[in-house]
């Protein structure tokens, strides 16, 4: 027994851990003391110092600006995109994962590679087009391109999910008088609801922070989402540090009350084609 | 009219022949069983009947309508799948009632029909349960039951029982039986690789090869009822495939061929007379003879020909029955299965006298030699 709890194993899981959630949550922890300071205790005193007193003058400060606009436009969008990212990968997983036609797999190989295309070297011909369609500083302008770039990774996970769905409930189906359209709604659409749940989370995640497009397909305030009202406290010369990490603490609660509802959806998400494939 | 045809069906997948020169006709309301070694592609022919496979060539009736292209919807069949297929994310009424909607039934009427299945399958209490809160045996249930609520002509089995234990098999075995009967107007395909199964269930049995053989012999290796399989075998298949212990043979040489009966002579030198016409045998003539582990019976004392005498080498008692396993040329067991107990018989020479309408003779070719009509 007091051999086996000396092993090198028992220490250093544990010893990882602990510095791994240090890794993760120092910044976190950073942000909402920083964000409770004044701004002159920011620059008086060291970083990691304890706020003297809770100072919520920040929040107040971006309540009262202009941050429920961003809300609403980082609700709207991320809703909009999160709908039509769930719909058009999902019946695009079903196509490639179950109906036979020609040139299936180097679609799905096409589409897949689609994740390792960096970003930014789609922002030029990005901005163009969409300035080219009239949509340049609304909230929709972001619609195309949130889509666009969360589809490859979409594909994936719903194409791995509908392919454990057994042969036999799609000929059941087909007996019982559906066509593919059908199959796809009433059978594997449903079945697929962890790996939807997935999806939706993860991109909702990734969406919510994304800084780049919204940056360069937006201008206004009126039309920004939430990434950008850091800006509103931030000038050429300055920067009102506290406010901006309370914006960050603001951006980042929905997401956390997201994730600790959903994060064994996510994992379980990710595992599933690679557990039983 | 729900008769079935086939006409010259056959299967590949890609170049890679599955079934070959399917020639087959399952009567009205008739319990058809196919039944084969694994990969001899009874499931593929049951599938190519349902819609779901493609039939590379032949031609396809049911109740005398060409069904080659028609969905699987519009053939009026039905399906009982090896895993169930029920829809997990549904109900078991909702399971049922799936197809019914699909078909556009007025609400009243499916709430009839599932409620009524649900009632012969005694499963009422399960309607509104999911298939994970089941347990094997009512899965089966509710997988028959969506089946019987269409009103199939046709129902397709694809191995249901395979997945449940013994015990439940042989009670849905009987279940299954008790369905045909009160259903009877509709025709029953039912796919299965254990003969206890086909036995008991089959009005006709299509017994299914695999192999090289289906491109010269065809993947049918013999039709008929289940006794006339187990009875009077066309060839060395058959025989061989049909029946628990399976059958014995041995190499024989023909020593006399009339029309009346054959005598054939064993590498033993023992002789042994077989009711078989041996109107195209000539004398010396290469043959197996075929005894089951049943018509081998223990003779009397001091009986002299039609004896084979063989020493025990060992003994498995099951108490109603024993099987001794005997010493022979051949390296397949060679079974006698005795009535009662048969202790203290191992390292003992042990004579049987297997009558000669019980024994069958097969020629080089592997075919069996025809018995005389009185046998």
């Amino acid at each position: 027994m007091s051999s086996r709890s000396l092993s090198p194993g028992r220490i250093a899981i544990p010893v990882l851990g602990l510095f791994w959630l240090a890794v993760t949550t120092l910044p976190f922890i950073f942000v909402v003391f920083t964000s409770l300071k004044t701004q002159q205790e920011t620059y008086a005193n060291p970083v990691w110092a304890l706020p003297e007193s809770l100072n919520f003058s920040n929040y107040l400060e971006v309540l009262q600006g202009l941050f429920f606009t961003y809300l609403k436009n980082s609700v709207i969008v991320i809703s909009i995109s999160v709908a039509i990212i769930l719909i058009t990968s999902s019946m695009a997983a079903y196509a490639l994962a179950r109906l036979k036609f020609r040139l299936a797999g180097p679609l799905f190989a096409l589409i897949v590679a689609g994740m390792i295309v960096p970003l930014h070297i789609t922002l030029v011909p990005v901005y163009l087009m969409t300035r080219d369609m009239g949509l340049y500083d609304t909230p929709f302008a972001l619609i195309g391109p949130y889509v666009a770039t969360s589809l490859p990774i979409s594909v994936f996970i719903l194409t791995e999910f509908m392919r454990q769905v057994p042969k036999e409930l799609e000929e059941a189906a087909l007996l019982d008088g559906c066509g593919p359209f059908k199959i796809f709604w009433k059978i594997f659409f449903p079945l697929s609801r962890p790996g939807l749940a997935t999806v939706a989370i993860y991109n909702g995640i990734m969406l919510w922070n994304e800084f780049i497009f919204a940056y360069v397909l937006t201008s206004s305030p009126q039309n920004r989402t939430l990434p950008l009202a850091i800006w509103d406290f931030q000038g050429q010369y300055s920067a009102n540090i506290p406010a901006i990490l309370a914006v960050v603490t603001l951006t980042s609660l929905p997401l956390i009350i997201v994730y600790a509802i959903g994060q064994e959806r996510i994992v379980n998400g990710m595992m599933a084609g690679s557990l039983k494939g | 009219m729900t008769s079935i045809t086939l006409a010259g069906v056959t299967k590949k997948f890609g170049n890679q022949p599955v079934l070959a020169g399917i020639d087959l006709s399952i009567a009205d309301g008739e319990f058809c069983v196919f039944l084969g070694p694994s990969g001899c592609g009874k499931s593929t022919l049951l599938r190519m009947i349902a819609g779901i496979e493609t039939i590379t060539a032949g031609e396809l009736q049911i109740g005398g309508q060409t069904m080659n292209d028609v969905p699987p919807a519009e053939r009026r069949v039905a399906m009982v799948f090896q895993n169930y297929a029920l829809y997990p994310h549904m109900s078991v009424f909702e399971n049922m009632a799936f197809g019914l909607r699909q078909a556009k039934t007025p609400k009243a009427e499916i709430d009839q029909r599932v409620r009524e299945a649900a009632r012969i399958l005694q499963i009422e209490p399960l309607l509104e349960r999911l298939p994970r809160q089941l347990s094997g045996g009512q899965r089966q249930r509710v997988a028959i039951g969506r089946a019987i609520v269409r009103k199939p002509d046709v129902f397709l089995f694809d191995e249901p029982l395979s997945n449940l234990d013994a015990a439940l098999r042989v009670h849905m075995r009987t279940e299954i039986a008790n369905l045909h009967r009160d259903f009877s107007q509709a025709s029953v395909i039912y796919v299965t690789h254990d003969q206890t199964e086909a036995m008991a269930l089959a009005d006709k049995i299509v017994l299914l090869r695999a192999g090289a053989d289906i491109l010269t012999k065809g993947s049918i290796a013999q039709i008929g009822a289940p006794l006339e399989l187990y009875h009077r075998p066309k060839n060395l298949f058959v025989a061989g495939f049909l029946g628990s212990p399976t059958m014995n043979f041995l190499p024989a040489t023909v020593e006399a061929a009339k029309t009346d009966g054959v005598t054939v002579r064993l590498e033993s030198g023992e002789a042994l007379s077989v009711a078989v016409d041996g109107a195209g045998l000539a004398k010396g003539a290469r043959v197996t003879l075929g005894i089951r582990p049943e018509h081998l019976e223990m003779a009397a004392e001091a009986v002299a020909g039609q004896t084979i005498t063989h020493t025990v080498e060992a003994v498995e008692n099951f108490g109603e029955y024993s099987y001794l396993y005997l010493q022979s040329p051949m390296p397949a067991p060679f079974i006698a299965k005795v009535s009662g107990d048969a202790v203290g018989m191992a390292g003992r020479a042990v004579a049987f006298q297997p009558l000669a309408h019980s024994c069958h003779l097969f020629d080089e070719a592997g075919e069996a030699l025809p018995h005389l009509a009185s046998a």
